[in-house]
Protein backbone atom coordinates (compact mmCIF):
# COMPACT_ATOMS: atom_id res chain seq x y z
CA UNK A 1 0.00 0.00 0.00
CA UNK A 2 2.62 2.42 1.39
CA UNK A 3 4.72 1.18 -1.87
CA UNK A 4 2.06 2.07 -3.84
CA UNK A 5 2.05 5.85 -2.51
CA UNK A 6 5.11 6.63 -2.77
CA UNK A 7 5.17 5.71 -6.44
CA UNK A 8 2.19 7.95 -6.70
CA UNK A 9 4.34 10.79 -5.44
CA UNK A 10 6.96 10.09 -7.00
CA UNK A 11 5.00 10.03 -10.43
CA UNK A 12 3.00 12.98 -9.25
CA UNK A 13 6.60 15.14 -8.42
CA UNK A 14 8.17 13.70 -11.78
CA UNK A 15 4.84 15.22 -13.99
CA UNK A 16 4.96 18.27 -12.17
CA UNK A 17 8.45 18.98 -12.75
CA UNK A 18 9.06 17.91 -16.40
CA UNK A 19 5.47 20.27 -16.95
CA UNK A 20 7.40 23.23 -15.35
CA UNK A 21 10.36 22.20 -17.69
CA UNK A 22 8.32 22.13 -20.48
CA UNK A 23 6.35 24.97 -19.61
CA UNK A 24 9.78 27.24 -19.00
CA UNK A 25 11.27 25.65 -22.38
CA UNK A 26 7.89 27.04 -24.54
CA UNK A 27 8.53 30.55 -22.95
CA UNK A 28 10.68 32.41 -25.80
CA UNK A 29 13.81 34.28 -24.95
CA UNK A 30 12.93 37.63 -24.77
CA UNK A 31 13.97 39.78 -28.12
CA UNK A 32 11.49 42.09 -27.47
CA UNK A 33 13.00 46.07 -27.29
CA UNK A 34 13.26 47.61 -24.07
CA UNK A 35 13.93 50.91 -23.47
CA UNK A 36 16.40 52.08 -20.90
CA UNK A 37 16.17 55.12 -19.28
CA UNK A 38 16.46 58.94 -20.51
CA UNK A 39 20.61 60.20 -19.95
CA UNK A 40 20.92 63.43 -19.82
CA UNK A 41 24.21 64.38 -21.88
CA UNK A 42 26.50 67.26 -21.55
CA UNK A 43 25.51 68.49 -25.07
CA UNK A 44 22.59 66.82 -26.73
CA UNK A 45 24.24 65.07 -29.23
CA UNK A 46 22.34 64.58 -32.49
CA UNK A 47 23.16 61.19 -33.95
CA UNK A 48 20.63 61.52 -36.22
CA UNK A 49 22.43 64.82 -37.81
CA UNK A 50 25.45 63.07 -37.85
CA UNK A 51 24.76 59.13 -38.82
CA UNK A 52 21.09 59.46 -40.45
CA UNK A 53 20.45 58.66 -43.74
CA UNK A 54 21.00 61.46 -46.22
CA UNK A 55 17.39 61.80 -47.15
CA UNK A 56 16.45 63.01 -43.54
CA UNK A 57 19.13 65.52 -43.85
CA UNK A 58 22.28 62.77 -41.94
CA UNK A 59 25.52 62.93 -42.94
CA UNK A 60 25.76 58.83 -42.80
CA UNK A 61 29.12 59.11 -41.49
CA UNK A 62 30.18 55.59 -40.02
CA UNK A 63 29.86 54.36 -36.18
CA UNK A 64 33.27 53.29 -36.28
CA UNK A 65 34.54 56.55 -37.75
CA UNK A 66 34.30 58.43 -33.91
CA UNK A 67 33.58 55.01 -32.04
CA UNK A 68 37.04 54.14 -33.23
CA UNK A 69 38.06 51.34 -30.79
CA UNK A 70 34.52 49.02 -31.32
CA UNK A 71 36.82 46.91 -34.32
CA UNK A 72 40.10 46.53 -32.37
CA UNK A 73 39.13 46.59 -28.72
CA UNK A 74 36.42 45.47 -26.02
CA UNK A 75 35.07 48.85 -25.42
CA UNK A 76 34.24 51.01 -28.37
CA UNK A 77 35.16 53.72 -26.52
CA UNK A 78 33.73 57.87 -26.67
CA UNK A 79 35.64 60.17 -29.46
CA UNK A 80 38.01 62.60 -27.69
CA UNK A 81 37.19 66.21 -28.43
CA UNK A 82 39.53 66.68 -30.49
CA UNK A 83 37.76 64.37 -33.24
CA UNK A 84 34.61 66.84 -32.82
CA UNK A 85 36.77 69.93 -33.17
CA UNK A 86 39.15 68.60 -36.03
CA UNK A 87 35.38 68.52 -38.02
CA UNK A 88 33.50 71.38 -36.64
CA UNK A 89 36.88 74.17 -36.97
CA UNK A 90 36.04 73.87 -40.57
CA UNK A 91 32.14 73.61 -40.75
CA UNK A 92 31.25 77.55 -40.55
CA UNK A 93 27.76 76.54 -40.89
CA UNK A 94 26.70 75.49 -37.49
CA UNK A 95 29.71 77.22 -35.49
CA UNK A 96 27.24 79.68 -33.67
CA UNK A 97 24.61 77.04 -32.81
CA UNK A 98 24.10 76.79 -29.18
CA UNK A 99 25.72 73.00 -28.99
CA UNK A 100 28.51 73.55 -31.07
CA UNK A 101 29.21 77.02 -28.77
CA UNK A 102 28.95 75.08 -25.76
CA UNK A 103 31.45 71.83 -27.39
CA UNK A 104 34.24 74.94 -28.05
CA UNK A 105 33.60 76.13 -24.51
CA UNK A 106 34.95 72.92 -23.43
CA UNK A 107 37.55 73.01 -25.95
CA UNK A 108 39.19 76.69 -24.77
CA UNK A 109 38.75 74.95 -21.25
CA UNK A 110 41.06 72.19 -22.36
CA UNK A 111 38.05 70.42 -20.47
CA UNK A 112 36.97 66.97 -21.63
CA UNK A 113 33.08 66.60 -21.98
CA UNK A 114 31.78 64.62 -19.34
CA UNK A 115 29.90 62.12 -21.79
CA UNK A 116 27.30 59.43 -19.60
CA UNK A 117 27.32 56.04 -20.25
CA UNK A 118 24.50 54.64 -21.53
CA UNK A 119 24.81 51.17 -22.27
CA UNK A 120 26.26 50.05 -19.21
CA UNK A 121 26.61 46.36 -18.68
CA UNK A 122 27.19 45.02 -14.94
CA UNK A 123 30.87 44.17 -13.81
CA UNK A 124 30.63 40.61 -14.04
CA UNK A 125 30.10 40.65 -17.55
CA UNK A 126 32.85 40.83 -19.94
CA UNK A 127 31.76 41.88 -23.71
CA UNK A 128 34.24 42.30 -26.17
CA UNK A 129 33.16 44.60 -29.33
CA UNK A 130 35.99 43.60 -31.47
CA UNK A 131 35.07 39.69 -31.99
CA UNK A 132 31.32 41.11 -32.75
CA UNK A 133 32.40 43.73 -35.18
CA UNK A 134 35.05 41.61 -36.96
CA UNK A 135 32.38 38.78 -37.89
CA UNK A 136 29.56 40.82 -38.06
CA UNK A 137 31.22 43.64 -40.39
CA UNK A 138 34.21 42.36 -41.88
CA UNK A 139 33.41 38.49 -42.16
CA UNK A 140 30.12 39.10 -42.63
CA UNK A 141 30.22 42.39 -44.48
CA UNK A 142 26.96 43.22 -42.85
CA UNK A 143 26.54 47.55 -42.78
CA UNK A 144 28.13 48.81 -39.78
CA UNK A 145 24.89 50.42 -38.50
CA UNK A 146 22.99 47.17 -39.25
CA UNK A 147 25.70 45.37 -36.85
CA UNK A 148 25.65 47.72 -34.63
CA UNK A 149 22.25 48.10 -34.41
CA UNK A 150 21.76 44.62 -33.67
CA UNK A 151 22.50 45.32 -29.68
CA UNK A 152 22.73 49.13 -29.61
CA UNK A 153 18.81 50.38 -31.80
CA UNK A 154 18.33 52.29 -34.31
CA UNK A 155 20.89 54.98 -33.23
CA UNK A 156 20.88 56.88 -36.78
CA UNK A 157 17.24 58.04 -36.03
CA UNK A 158 18.25 59.02 -32.24
CA UNK A 159 19.38 62.51 -30.54
CA UNK A 160 20.90 61.61 -27.97
CA UNK A 161 21.56 57.75 -27.38
CA UNK A 162 19.23 55.78 -25.89
CA UNK A 163 19.36 51.90 -24.50
CA UNK A 164 16.68 49.97 -26.99
CA UNK A 165 17.61 46.60 -26.29
CA UNK A 166 17.12 44.58 -22.87
CA UNK A 167 21.09 43.57 -22.43
CA UNK A 168 20.09 41.08 -20.65
CA UNK A 169 21.52 37.81 -20.97
CA UNK A 170 18.65 35.69 -22.02
CA UNK A 171 18.48 38.05 -25.28
CA UNK A 172 22.63 37.82 -25.34
CA UNK A 173 21.49 33.58 -25.90
CA UNK A 174 18.80 34.12 -27.77
CA UNK A 175 21.26 35.71 -30.67
CA UNK A 176 24.51 32.96 -29.62
CA UNK A 177 22.05 30.31 -29.97
CA UNK A 178 21.51 31.65 -33.81
CA UNK A 179 23.45 30.07 -36.78
CA UNK A 180 25.06 32.56 -38.48
CA UNK A 181 27.12 32.01 -41.40
CA UNK A 182 31.07 32.33 -40.63
CA UNK A 183 31.44 34.73 -43.82
CA UNK A 184 29.82 36.84 -45.99
CA UNK A 185 30.44 33.82 -48.57
CA UNK A 186 30.26 30.55 -46.72
CA UNK A 187 27.02 28.67 -46.34
CA UNK A 188 28.73 27.36 -42.87
CA UNK A 189 26.78 28.53 -39.84
CA UNK A 190 28.31 28.56 -36.44
CA UNK A 191 26.49 29.69 -32.99
CA UNK A 192 27.54 32.06 -30.77
CA UNK A 193 29.87 30.48 -27.47
CA UNK A 194 27.79 28.89 -24.83
CA UNK A 195 29.94 28.74 -21.78
CA UNK A 196 29.40 30.80 -18.99
CA UNK A 197 33.45 31.79 -18.77
CA UNK A 198 33.20 33.40 -22.13
CA UNK A 199 31.29 36.48 -20.89
CA UNK A 200 30.71 35.99 -17.04
CA UNK A 201 34.42 36.96 -15.55
CA UNK B 1 23.68 29.38 -21.19
CA UNK B 2 19.60 29.59 -20.14
CA UNK B 3 18.35 27.00 -17.59
CA UNK B 4 16.26 25.36 -20.30
CA UNK B 5 19.85 25.04 -22.35
CA UNK B 6 20.85 23.78 -18.92
CA UNK B 7 18.69 20.57 -18.61
CA UNK B 8 18.30 20.25 -22.57
CA UNK B 9 22.30 19.55 -22.92
CA UNK B 10 22.71 18.24 -19.37
CA UNK B 11 25.55 15.94 -21.02
CA UNK B 12 27.48 18.57 -22.43
CA UNK B 13 28.07 20.56 -19.35
CA UNK B 14 28.26 17.22 -16.40
CA UNK B 15 31.40 15.32 -18.45
CA UNK B 16 31.55 12.16 -16.70
CA UNK B 17 35.13 11.88 -17.76
CA UNK B 18 37.38 12.57 -20.31
CA UNK B 19 36.15 10.35 -23.62
CA UNK B 20 37.31 10.23 -26.83
CA UNK B 21 34.21 10.88 -28.30
CA UNK B 22 34.30 14.54 -27.06
CA UNK B 23 37.48 15.36 -27.27
CA UNK B 24 38.60 19.16 -26.78
CA UNK B 25 38.73 20.87 -30.11
CA UNK B 26 41.23 23.50 -29.90
CA UNK B 27 42.53 24.00 -26.69
CA UNK B 28 42.83 22.22 -23.35
CA UNK B 29 44.54 24.41 -21.16
CA UNK B 30 47.15 22.43 -18.64
CA UNK B 31 49.79 23.58 -15.77
CA UNK B 32 53.01 21.01 -15.35
CA UNK B 33 55.07 22.38 -11.77
CA UNK B 34 58.15 21.36 -10.59
CA UNK B 35 58.92 20.89 -7.53
CA UNK B 36 62.62 20.47 -7.69
CA UNK B 37 62.50 24.26 -8.82
CA UNK B 38 60.25 25.48 -6.54
CA UNK B 39 61.38 26.90 -3.33
CA UNK B 40 58.34 27.43 -1.28
CA UNK B 41 58.86 31.82 -1.98
CA UNK B 42 55.22 32.04 -2.42
CA UNK B 43 55.47 34.69 -5.02
CA UNK B 44 52.92 32.61 -7.06
CA UNK B 45 50.60 32.95 -3.87
CA UNK B 46 50.68 36.51 -3.87
CA UNK B 47 50.53 37.28 -7.94
CA UNK B 48 47.37 35.31 -7.33
CA UNK B 49 45.89 37.63 -4.59
CA UNK B 50 46.85 40.78 -6.90
CA UNK B 51 45.08 39.37 -9.92
CA UNK B 52 42.58 37.46 -8.76
CA UNK B 53 41.14 40.33 -6.53
CA UNK B 54 41.70 37.92 -3.36
CA UNK B 55 41.26 39.34 -0.01
CA UNK B 56 43.76 38.67 2.38
CA UNK B 57 41.50 38.14 5.57
CA UNK B 58 43.78 38.32 8.02
CA UNK B 59 44.87 35.99 10.88
CA UNK B 60 41.80 35.99 12.90
CA UNK B 61 39.54 34.40 9.79
CA UNK B 62 42.22 32.68 8.48
CA UNK B 63 42.85 30.34 11.71
CA UNK B 64 38.69 29.93 11.40
CA UNK B 65 38.97 28.52 7.87
CA UNK B 66 38.13 31.53 5.93
CA UNK B 67 41.08 31.96 3.54
CA UNK B 68 40.93 32.98 0.70
CA UNK B 69 44.14 32.01 -1.11
CA UNK B 70 43.29 29.76 -4.36
CA UNK B 71 46.65 28.85 -4.93
CA UNK B 72 48.47 27.75 -1.36
CA UNK B 73 51.85 26.28 -0.70
CA UNK B 74 51.27 23.07 1.01
CA UNK B 75 54.41 21.83 3.40
CA UNK B 76 55.88 18.53 4.22
CA UNK B 77 58.65 16.91 6.10
CA UNK B 78 59.38 13.33 5.43
CA UNK B 79 62.62 13.02 7.78
CA UNK B 80 61.88 12.96 11.89
CA UNK B 81 65.28 12.51 12.92
CA UNK B 82 66.74 15.58 11.87
CA UNK B 83 68.88 17.73 13.99
CA UNK B 84 66.26 20.43 13.30
CA UNK B 85 62.65 19.72 12.98
CA UNK B 86 61.47 22.26 10.51
CA UNK B 87 64.19 21.60 8.43
CA UNK B 88 64.10 19.30 4.66
CA UNK B 89 60.86 21.02 4.10
CA UNK B 90 59.51 20.26 0.91
CA UNK B 91 56.80 22.67 -0.88
CA UNK B 92 53.86 21.58 -2.83
CA UNK B 93 51.82 24.63 -4.76
CA UNK B 94 48.36 23.38 -5.00
CA UNK B 95 45.15 25.28 -6.40
CA UNK B 96 42.48 24.08 -8.36
CA UNK B 97 43.16 20.98 -10.62
CA UNK B 98 40.62 21.58 -13.27
CA UNK B 99 39.81 18.09 -13.34
CA UNK B 100 38.74 16.34 -16.35
CA UNK B 101 36.12 14.65 -13.93
CA UNK B 102 35.57 17.15 -11.43
CA UNK B 103 33.69 16.04 -8.29
CA UNK B 104 32.74 19.49 -7.85
CA UNK B 105 30.39 19.42 -10.75
CA UNK B 106 28.49 16.97 -9.88
CA UNK B 107 27.09 17.95 -6.44
CA UNK B 108 26.18 21.49 -7.12
CA UNK B 109 22.62 21.71 -6.83
CA UNK B 110 22.52 24.73 -9.37
CA UNK B 111 24.83 23.82 -12.19
CA UNK B 112 27.19 26.92 -11.04
CA UNK B 113 29.97 24.75 -11.76
CA UNK B 114 30.56 23.09 -14.98
CA UNK B 115 32.59 22.16 -17.84
CA UNK B 116 33.94 24.70 -20.48
CA UNK B 117 35.00 23.66 -24.17
CA UNK B 118 38.80 24.44 -22.92
CA UNK B 119 38.17 21.90 -20.25
CA UNK B 120 38.17 24.30 -17.87
CA UNK B 121 36.12 23.95 -14.38
CA UNK B 122 34.24 27.19 -14.32
CA UNK B 123 32.64 28.72 -11.81
CA UNK B 124 29.66 31.42 -12.20
CA UNK B 125 29.11 33.29 -8.92
CA UNK B 126 25.59 35.01 -10.33
CA UNK B 127 24.45 31.30 -10.62
CA UNK B 128 25.94 29.88 -7.43
CA UNK B 129 23.66 29.92 -3.66
CA UNK B 130 26.44 28.67 -1.38
CA UNK B 131 25.45 25.47 -0.88
CA UNK B 132 29.48 24.57 -0.51
CA UNK B 133 28.85 20.61 -1.95
CA UNK B 134 31.52 21.51 -4.08
CA UNK B 135 33.83 22.49 -1.66
CA UNK B 136 32.94 19.01 0.62
CA UNK B 137 33.30 17.00 -2.71
CA UNK B 138 36.76 18.89 -3.51
CA UNK B 139 39.22 15.68 -2.83
CA UNK B 140 42.49 18.91 -3.26
CA UNK B 141 40.56 21.53 -1.01
CA UNK B 142 40.85 23.80 -3.28
CA UNK B 143 37.39 25.76 -3.60
CA UNK B 144 36.95 28.77 -1.28
CA UNK B 145 33.98 30.58 0.02
CA UNK B 146 32.88 33.97 0.90
CA UNK B 147 31.71 34.27 4.70
CA UNK B 148 31.71 37.45 4.61
CA UNK B 149 30.94 40.71 2.35
CA UNK B 150 34.89 41.43 1.92
CA UNK B 151 34.67 45.09 -0.12
CA UNK B 152 32.37 46.43 1.97
CA UNK B 153 31.90 44.98 5.78
CA UNK B 154 35.44 43.80 6.30
CA UNK B 155 37.73 46.28 5.24
CA UNK B 156 39.72 43.94 3.44
CA UNK B 157 41.38 46.51 0.94
CA UNK B 158 41.46 49.90 2.80
CA UNK B 159 41.47 53.13 0.82
CA UNK B 160 43.21 53.68 -1.80
CA UNK B 161 43.78 49.50 -2.30
CA UNK B 162 40.55 49.12 -3.84
CA UNK B 163 42.20 51.13 -6.84
CA UNK B 164 44.33 48.12 -7.69
CA UNK B 165 41.61 45.58 -8.14
CA UNK B 166 41.91 43.92 -11.20
CA UNK B 167 38.71 44.95 -13.45
CA UNK B 168 39.13 41.74 -15.88
CA UNK B 169 37.91 39.95 -12.26
CA UNK B 170 34.77 40.63 -10.15
CA UNK B 171 34.93 41.14 -6.87
CA UNK B 172 32.96 38.76 -5.42
CA UNK B 173 30.34 39.22 -2.72
CA UNK B 174 29.46 37.02 0.22
CA UNK B 175 27.59 33.40 -0.03
CA UNK B 176 29.14 32.60 -3.51
CA UNK B 177 32.18 30.12 -3.81
CA UNK B 178 35.73 30.50 -5.91
CA UNK B 179 38.59 28.75 -6.92
CA UNK B 180 41.33 29.08 -8.74
CA UNK B 181 40.60 29.91 -12.65
CA UNK B 182 43.56 29.25 -14.15
CA UNK B 183 43.43 33.13 -14.94
CA UNK B 184 40.72 33.04 -17.46
CA UNK B 185 40.57 36.35 -18.04
CA UNK B 186 43.72 36.30 -19.49
CA UNK B 187 43.04 33.10 -21.53
CA UNK B 188 40.00 35.28 -23.04
CA UNK B 189 41.97 38.45 -24.24
CA UNK B 190 44.70 35.67 -25.55
CA UNK B 191 42.14 33.44 -27.56
CA UNK B 192 40.36 36.82 -28.50
CA UNK B 193 43.59 38.37 -29.99
CA UNK B 194 44.67 34.92 -31.62
CA UNK B 195 41.00 34.44 -33.18
CA UNK B 196 41.06 38.18 -34.71
CA UNK B 197 44.85 37.36 -36.52
CA UNK B 198 42.99 33.94 -37.81
CA UNK B 199 44.90 31.61 -35.54
CA UNK B 200 45.72 29.68 -32.37
CA UNK B 201 47.32 30.55 -29.59
CA UNK B 202 50.93 30.38 -29.10
CA UNK B 203 52.77 28.64 -26.50
CA UNK B 204 53.79 31.15 -24.46
CA UNK B 205 51.72 33.88 -25.84
CA UNK B 206 49.51 33.67 -22.43
CA UNK B 207 50.80 33.31 -19.02
CA UNK B 208 48.78 32.79 -15.44
CA UNK B 209 50.21 34.83 -13.07
CA UNK B 210 51.67 32.30 -10.88
CA UNK B 211 53.54 30.96 -13.89
CA UNK B 212 54.67 34.71 -14.58
CA UNK B 213 55.76 35.41 -10.96
CA UNK B 214 57.63 32.17 -10.51
CA UNK B 215 61.53 33.51 -10.02
CA UNK B 216 62.71 29.71 -10.60
CA UNK B 217 60.25 28.93 -13.42
CA UNK B 218 58.78 26.30 -12.00
CA UNK B 219 55.21 26.19 -13.51
CA UNK B 220 54.71 26.26 -16.64
CA UNK B 221 51.23 26.44 -18.64
CA UNK B 222 49.72 25.82 -21.79
CA UNK B 223 47.73 24.35 -24.11
CA UNK B 224 47.74 20.40 -24.33
CA UNK B 225 46.20 20.31 -27.72
CA UNK B 226 49.09 21.80 -29.58
CA UNK B 227 52.35 18.94 -29.45
CA UNK B 228 55.01 21.97 -29.41
CA UNK B 229 53.82 23.38 -26.77
CA UNK B 230 56.05 22.99 -23.19
CA UNK B 231 53.43 21.28 -21.20
CA UNK B 232 52.68 19.05 -23.99
CA UNK B 233 56.03 18.07 -24.19
CA UNK B 234 56.42 17.66 -20.91
CA UNK B 235 52.97 15.48 -20.37
CA UNK B 236 54.72 13.87 -23.07
CA UNK B 237 57.92 12.81 -21.93
CA UNK B 238 56.89 11.83 -18.66
CA UNK B 239 54.47 9.58 -20.24
CA UNK B 240 50.90 10.76 -18.14
CA UNK B 241 47.68 10.60 -19.96
CA UNK B 242 45.38 13.33 -19.18
CA UNK B 243 42.32 10.59 -19.84
CA UNK B 244 44.09 7.46 -17.63
CA UNK B 245 43.32 7.10 -14.00
CA UNK B 246 46.54 4.86 -13.70
CA UNK B 247 49.27 5.92 -15.71
CA UNK B 248 50.93 3.07 -17.83
CA UNK B 249 54.47 4.12 -16.55
CA UNK B 250 53.65 3.38 -12.97
CA UNK B 251 53.83 -0.10 -13.85
CA UNK B 252 56.64 -0.51 -15.44
CA UNK B 253 60.13 -1.51 -13.25
CA UNK B 254 61.64 1.88 -14.28
CA UNK B 255 58.89 3.27 -14.70
CA UNK B 256 59.78 5.80 -11.78
CA UNK B 257 62.77 7.12 -12.74
CA UNK B 258 60.09 9.73 -14.50
CA UNK B 259 58.91 11.95 -12.41
CA UNK B 260 55.69 12.92 -13.17
CA UNK B 261 52.57 12.35 -11.30
CA UNK B 262 49.35 13.87 -10.39
CA UNK B 263 48.03 14.30 -7.30
CA UNK B 264 45.03 11.73 -6.02
CA UNK B 265 44.68 10.84 -9.85
CA UNK B 266 43.28 7.37 -8.03
CA UNK B 267 40.03 9.00 -7.58
CA UNK B 268 39.82 9.40 -11.47
CA UNK B 269 39.05 13.09 -11.33
CA UNK B 270 41.65 13.07 -14.20
CA UNK B 271 43.61 16.30 -13.32
CA UNK B 272 44.78 18.99 -15.47
CA UNK B 273 48.30 19.38 -13.19
CA UNK B 274 51.01 17.38 -13.33
CA UNK B 275 53.64 17.42 -10.67
CA UNK B 276 57.38 16.68 -11.19
CA UNK B 277 58.87 15.12 -8.27
CA UNK B 278 61.17 16.34 -6.51
CA UNK B 279 64.80 14.85 -6.09
CA UNK B 280 67.01 16.79 -4.38
CA UNK B 281 67.03 17.83 -1.15
CA UNK B 282 65.21 20.63 0.26
CA UNK B 283 67.61 23.87 0.83
CA UNK B 284 65.77 24.93 3.91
Amino acid sequence: MYRFLRLSVLLVGLIAAVGSVAVHAAQPLTTADDLGPVVDQPIEFPHDRHAGDAAKGGMQINCMYCHTYARRSNVAGIPPLQKCIGCHRSIESVRETPRIKKLFEYWEAKKPVPWKKVHDLPDFVRFNHERHIQRFVFAQEKPVQEACGYCHGDVKTMTVARRQKPLSMGWCVSCHQKDHPVSATSTKTTHGPNDCWQCHK
Amino acid sequence: MSITNLLQNWSDFRQQHPSDERPHQEYKWAMSIDLDLCTGCNACSVACYAENNLPAVGKEKFSHGHSHHWLRIERYWHNEDREYADQGAQFLPMMCQQCEAAPCETVCPVGATNHTADGLNSQVYNRCVGSRYCNANCPYKARYFNWYDYPTTADVWPAPMEQQLNPDVTVRGKGVMEKCTFCVQRLTVAKSNARTEGRSVHDGEVQTACQQACPTGAISFGNLIDPESRVAKQWEKQQVKLNHDKQAKDAVHDGDKLRGYRILENLRTYPSVMYLEQLREGAI
